[in-house]
């Protein structure tokens, strides 16, 4: 017995509009995973950026920075195949690679003992990243610098010292002249603190 | 299985793994932890989230030549076909002892290049990891850090490079194998010790292994190390040309 409200509905539902904003780095790495040299382009311009910059803020050296994160990207390529979405985003996967390959080569070069001589070049900067620090993702950067801040010193220290400086767990303790087993619990507290301060933006 | 006490103290390390900021060795024990425990799994997975937004905050524009320089690197890469689910391996024959963590410990030997390509390995390949957790960590750790540990490297001549360390005081020596790439199908690297000319098998890689460390008991009396690639899953002889000699004396 309804009444023909029908006519007030439009023949066609209007699709909603896809959006053509931001593409999806875990739909990307699994066409690259598929083989997909179109959608790899895509995921390069998506998180080369982040790549290139985090690795370059362990290393410092930007031609060296520029190197690893070669390296990186081919890997993400080569590896495609054995992220497994169950455990983590694209994103976080790529970037653990990064961090990994930064490390490994602080590590490397701390063991061949030429570090001091790489600083040197990295006063050498080129235009684009000066260019680069003014567009940078400011909201991004407001939001985990807040975070940041949410953290005790030590927390704080404790992360980013090891995170952004490529430094052992040992050699944090050093610098802070904070016990081993204390420097281990601040980097895991300061991680959950984190965590909780950055989780709604994660689900958004 | 660990016992509680020590799980949770291997355990405290989460944060420290998550930042990258164990040695290799440390990074090894803590994979095989993570292997065991299903919760910490999905915590060290959460937490990586989080150093992902740490990493957003490191955005900084490349130089434009990196786009062309990664896209032509992937034109001529070989992606990974995706994880097979591990079955269980076999204990290895004949006390063939592979070691990836060892790489932390050659850092301590200098031999700068060497360790590099290690990590790299390392790095790539999950199965190599597997590998290091039951690793004989004290026994390359004691041949690499002797006072006399001499260590020699080698190009492949299929790719990558092979470095023996050796010590007399020790009475053996550790071969590190890194090579670019596995074998193809149904060949294997298979490491040889020469002595007076006539050589004997010190273990062979599986199939699709690139990344192996061996040590070798007795080695300082030998003249060579050899590579060859074989038939898998080993041969009593070398009867394929020499992938890489290395001269010990």
């Amino acid at each position: 017995m309804a009444e023909r409200g029908v006519g007030d509905r439009p023949e066609y539902l209007t699709p909603v509009p896809a959006p053509e904003t931001v593409p999806d780095a875990g739909l990307l790495l699994a066409s690259v995973a598929r083989g997909d040299e179109k959608a790899f382009g895509r995921l390069y311009d998506l998180v080369a950026p982040r790549v290139y910059g985090l690795v370059r803020r362990v290393l410092r050296d930007p031609a060296q920075a520029e190197e690893v994160a070669q390296e990186v990207l081919v890997e993400v390529w080569r590896t495609a195949a054995r992220w497994d979405p169950d455990r983590g985003s694209a994103t976080a996967w790529i970037f653990m690679i990064a961090h990994r390959r930064a490390v490994d080569r602080v590590r490397a070069e701390q063991a061949a003992g030429d570090r001091v001589a790489r600083v040197g070049a990295a006063s050498v900067d080129t235009p684009y990243d000066e260019v680069a620090d003014e567009v940078a993702v400011r909201l991004e950067r407001q939001q985990v610098r807040h975070c940041l801040e949410v953290l005790t010193e030590v927390q704080r220290e404790a992360v980013t010292l090891a995170f952004y400086q490529g430094h052992s767990y040992p050699q944090v303790s050093e610098l802070l002249r904070v016990p081993l087993p204390t420097v281990k619990s601040r980097m895991r507290d300061g991680l959950i603190r984190l965590r909780d301060c950055l989780t709604p933006e994660v689900a958004a | 299985m660990s016992a509680p006490n020590e799980k949770s103290d291997v355990h405290s390390l989460i944060g420290a793994y998550v930042l990258d900021a164990l040695d290799d060795i440390d990074r090894a024990s803590f994979d095989r932890h993570l292997r065991e425990c299903e919760s910490c799994r999905l915590e060290a997975d959460e937490l990586f989230e989080v150093t992902a937004r740490l990493a957003d905050g490191a955005w900084s524009v490349p130089p434009p030549r990196l786009r062309d320089n990664v896209l032509a690197e992937i034109g001529k890469t070989r992606q990974l076909p995706p994880a097979i689910p591990p079955r269980a391996q076999p204990r290895s024959r004949r006390g063939l002892r592979l070691v990836a963590a060892a790489a932390a410990v050659v850092a301590a030997v200098g031999a700068g290049s060497a360790v590099y390509q290690i990590q790299d390995q390392r790095v790539r390949d999950a199965q190599s990891r597997l590998e290091a957790a039951q690793a004989s960590e004290a026994r390359v750790r004691s041949i690499l850090g002797a006072p006399d540990v001499q260590t020699r490297s080698e190009q492949l001549k299929s790719g990558g490079r092979v470095t023996v360390s050796s010590s007399r005081l020790q009475n053996a020596g550790v071969i590190m194998l890194a090579a670019d790439d596995a074998p193809a199908a149904g060949r294997v690297y298979q490491m040889w010790t020469i002595q007076a000319g006539a050589p004997a098998s010190a273990g062979a890689l599986r199939e699709g292994q690139s990344a192996a460390v061996q040590v070798v008991e007795g080695l300082p009396a030998m003249s060579n190390v050899g590579i060859t690639i074989e038939r898998a899953p080993e041969s009593a002889t070398p009867t394929a040309p020499l992938d890489a000699l290395v001269n010990l004396a």
